[in-house]
């Protein structure tokens, strides 16, 4: 169904170059049909003449040759003149018939039967694919037969045959011929409507007016497609122009809401309170600056009279002062408020202001509405106050404080610079700081500049500058920057103060150092050099002393027979005199030892292991004396242990060897005074005359000569050993009261 | 006192000492000391630092019983020959007596290093001087020299 619905398109639905195609080949076939079938049909009339012709012709032939026979009525010959006929192809049957009807001789085609076909009056009929045709045989006017002839017209047929296939093959070649020929002829014709057609497609689909179609040809079509074109070209224009338009116009709209928008956002956030009224100065907008100063929500002042919400006075007189918007509806100018403006806010805070109104007008001039601008000025207030309390200050200030720009040149100069250097404000200002510069010294000032305007700051340095009257005065200065509005370095303030006294008193007091730094170190090499002399000759000198003991001891053991009693005394005494010099130097040695420095750190020392120790080595000596030693619990110290042994060892021995009558009793404790720990070594002995309690601490000094024996060193050890720690040793006695020694070890050792 | 008769057995066999002592007077002591204690002995002094290190540190024919070194001499000192001789192959193996006037405890903890066999100071008395003699004594007998000669 589909293909006969193909098939009966309507034809103004077919592509152009179909419709050029079908029209070629229904005119050409049309055209071929028309001839083909007058040529048919002429054929087919002229075959019929010429047959009939012929027909009639044979029969008036074979009647004539039959009159005869038939007169005769001799069936032989008449046979024979029919069987003549043989020679025609499509003669079918012939019959002579006698006149009464009866029939004399007949013809057959060979291989058919046929009967003799009626002798009617008809002399030339077509019937069924035969032609009959009858012709009577006269003989002298008088009719003696007839003759009836039978022919097959299959030959005409035949012929019309062979042309109508003729015609049909040529029909069909010349088809074939047209349908190549119009395909491609078509094409000329429909090639450029196609293009056009696929060119205005594109357009429409990608709305791309910009697309021009291709012209092929300068006919009609050429002109189609120019026109075509300068059609899209209009509509191309027409669609920019419309574009653009709507491009302008929503451009517009953007920038009017733009503008509207960023108008009202700037009234909103500008730093100013903004209030706007209408012609009759009832408020329409107010921004929140406004409405945090008039202490009013915006729905509370909206529609509101100004004068109802903005109340200001005069600062000293307390007069209302008439709005500013009043003035400018009736003036029609823009008008300042009066200095000493306050506004009195909803809640009665008042804020110095400052404000101006303008008239808002409309595009016609007239006066539409005001608009007021006022602004909190506390802050510039206070500001005024404190620049004129700073002012104050600078220019009461002991100090010089001077200000100068970056070529040097004087901007400020205060009463302080005025007293130190010399030179009036209206003297110096204006003119160069080199003025004050110490000759020689010019490069300082460029240089302190230099470094501030790199960043630094120059805090409190010493130097020398020069009077008015020439005298050289001596400076302590702070430099720090100044900066313009911009934020941009634009001068540089400086702090002096005149330091000459304090300068030359720490001069003296650098020369009376470097000098007590001199003795110092004099005394302190000297102390060494003793310290090591003593030392080494304490040690040295055992030598040679050693030897005379022992060979002193030789002399007396493998001699003593070649000595008399004086000479042996004489050497006892000499073996005495080393042995006492042993000793002494043996406790110098001690006592030049605590003295060294020590290469062992220091460490937490054991005084009551150091106590136990010293009574371990002095076991003889109590015993002998029957001394009773007391002893507390002492503290751990920092230090030596070899320093604290003889410390200990030399004030236990002491109140051993001092005793008086009773045996010793000896008592070591820890006593506090004062919140200082003081050791303490108390014993039962004979005291010591207060005016010895110094002096009996110094090396080699003895009280009570050969009756008791000692170096006079003991107690100098001790003193040394507690000097060491940075602690004190002294002695609390009475004579004949026994005696306390005291010490102490400073936080850090005890 | 004069060192008794020498044992018959040990006519020809001496204890050889090497003694680096820079004072005569402890040198003539120690002989004392020696004899007191009935050690049949031979002595080579050295009283210089320098020569005490040239000496350790060259071959010798004598074989060495004992050394008794002072720690102070010139040149070099105790602690420097001690070392010296710890690396010769004829001292390496010889008994040492340190014999010091310093009672330094540092000295006396230095010299622990070496494993001295005594560590003696020189005494302020002539009986304790004496008395290094039997130290010296039972150091030849610890360690085993049998050419110290019998008592008589």
């Amino acid at each position: 169904m589909t293909r006969s619905r193909f098939a009966f398109r309507p034809f103004a639905d077919l592509p152009i170059k179909r419709k050029i195609m079908a029209i070629i080949m229904g005119t050409t076939a049309t055209a071929l049909l028309v001839a083909g079938v007058s040529l048919i049909i002429s054929e087919a009339v002229l075959l019929e003449g010429d047959l009939e012709q012929d027909l009639r012709a044979l029969s008036r032939i074979v009647a004539d040759n039959s009159t005869a026979a038939l007169a005769f009525d001799d069936a032989r010959a008449a046979g024979e003149t029919l069987s003549a006929l043989r020679a025609r192809e499509y003669m079918s049957a012939a019959c002579i018939y006698r006149a009464d009807g009866s029939v004399l001789a007949t013809y057959a085609r060979a291989g058919l039967s046929r009967e003799c076909p009626p002798a009617g009056d008809e002399r030339f009929v077509y019937r069924g694919g035969q032609v009959t045709v009858a012709r009577p045989i006269a003989l002298q006017g008088r009719r003696i037969g007839m003759l009836v002839l039978l022919y097959d017209v299959g030959r005409i047929s035949e012929r019309l045959q062979i042309y109508g296939v003729t015609v049909l093959a040529v029909l069909l070649g010349t088809t074939l011929v047209a349908l190549v020929l119009s395909s491609r002829f078509s094409l000329l014709i429909a090639g450029p409507l196609i293009q056009l057609a696929k060119t205005a497609t594109s357009v429409s689909e990608s709305r791309d007016f910009s697309i021009r179609a291709t012209k092929l040809s300068n006919d009609e079509l050429g002109v189609l497609v120019e026109e075509f074109n300068g059609m899209l070209a209009r509509v191309q224009a027409t669609n920019n122009e419309l574009i653009q338009a709507l491009r302008e116009r929503e451009e517009a709209l953007h920038q009017a809401q733009t503008a509207r928008d960023s108008l009202r956002t700037t009234l909103t956030s500008i730093g100013d309170a903004v209030v706007a009224t209408d012609a009759e100065g009832r408020v329409v907008f107010v921004n929140p600056v406004a409405q945090a100063l008039l202490g009013l929500a915006e729905q509370q002042c909206t529609g509101r009279h100004l004068d109802e919400v903005f109340h200001i006075v005069n600062e000293f007189t307390r007069a209302a002062v008439e709005s500013p918007v009043a003035k400018v509806l009736r003036e029609g100018a823009i008008v300042g408020l009066a200095n000493h403006t306050v506004l009195i806010a909803a809640d009665g805070t008042e804020i110095p202001i400052d404000d101006s109104g303008a008239p808002i007008r409309g595009k016609e001039g007239a006066i539409e509405g005001t608009v007021l601008v006022f602004r909190d000025v506390s802050d510039r207030r206070r500001a005024q106050e404190t620049s004129r309390l700073l002012a104050a200050i600078v220019e009461t200030s002991e100090d010089a404080i001077i200000t100068q720009d970056l070529a040097g040149l004087v901007t400020s100069w205060n009463r302080g610079a005025e007293r130190i250097f010399g030179y009036t404000a209206g003297e110096i200002i204006g003119r160069s700081i080199a003025m004050l510069a110490v000759p020689g010294r010019n490069y300082e000032m460029p240089e302190v500049v230099e470094r501030i305007r790199q960043g630094d700051r120059i805090a409190q340095y010493q130097t020398m500058r020069r009077r008015k009257d020439g005298e050289l005065i001596h400076v302590s200065v702070s430099v720090s920057p100044l900066h313009d509005a911009h934020g941009e370095l634009a001068g540089v303030s400086k702090i002096a103060r005149d330091v000459t006294d304090q300068v030359r008193a720490a001069e003296r007091l650098a020369l009376l150092n470097a000098d007590l730094q001199r003795s110092n170190e004099r005394l302190a090499r000297s102390n060494e050099d003793l310290e090591r002399f003593a030392f080494v000759a304490s040690h040295d000198l055992q030598e040679p002393l050693r030897m005379i003991t022992v060979y002193s001891q030789l002399l007396v053991k493998e001699h003593a027979s070649a000595l008399n009693a004086e000479g042996a005394t004489f050497v006892g005494n000499m073996v005495a005199g080393a042995r006492r010099m042993r000793e002494l130097l043996t406790d110098l040695l001690a006592y030049a030892e605590i003295g060294a420095s020590s290469t062992e750190p220091a460490h937490q020392v054991d005084l009551n292991k150091v106590l136990n120790t010293v009574l371990e080595n002095l076991k003889a000596a109590i015993e002998d004396s029957g001394a009773t030693i007391e002893a507390g619990s002492l503290p751990p110290v920092r230090g030596y242990e070899g320093h604290f042994i003889p410390l200990f060892q030399n004030l236990v021995s002491n109140a051993i060897k001092y005793r008086g009558e009773q045996p010793p009793r000896i008592r070591i404790w820890i006593r506090s005074q004062n919140g200082q720990p003081q050791f303490a070594v108390a014993d039962n002995g004979i005291g010591i005359d207060p005016q010895y309690h110094e002096k009996i601490f110094m090396a080699f000094t003895r009280l009570h000569g050969k009756k008791i024996p000692g170096t006079g060193i003991g107690l100098a050890i001790c003193q040394r050993v507690v000097q060491r720690y940075g602690g004190r040793i002294w002695v609390e006695s009475q004579p004949g009261q026994g005696a306390t020694f005291l010490f102490t070890l400073p936080a850090g050792h005890a | 006192m004069k060192g008794g008769p020498v044992g018959s057995e040990a006519v020809s066999r001496k204890v050889n000492i090497l003694l680096i002592e820079d004072n005569p007077g402890d040198v003539e002591l120690l002989r004392l000391a020696l004899r007191q204690a009935r050690i049949d002995f031979e002595l080579t002094v050295i009283d210089d630092g320098g020569a005490a290190m040239a000496f350790v540190g060259s071959p010798q024919t004598t074989r060495f019983h004992l050394a008794i070194v002072d720690l102070n001499l010139p040149k070099n000192d105790g602690i420097e020959i001690l070392g010296g001789m710890r690396r010769s192959d004829t001292f390496a193996t010889v008994p040492v007596v340190v014999f010091t006037s310093s009672a330094s405890p540092r000295d006396r903890a230095r010299m622990e290093a070496f494993h001295i066999a005594r560590y003696l100071s020189k005494p302020n008395d002539l009986e304790e001087y004496l008395a290094i003699g039997s130290s010296i004594r039972e150091v030849l007998e610890e360690t085993g020299t049998s050419e110290i000669s019998q008592e008589a």
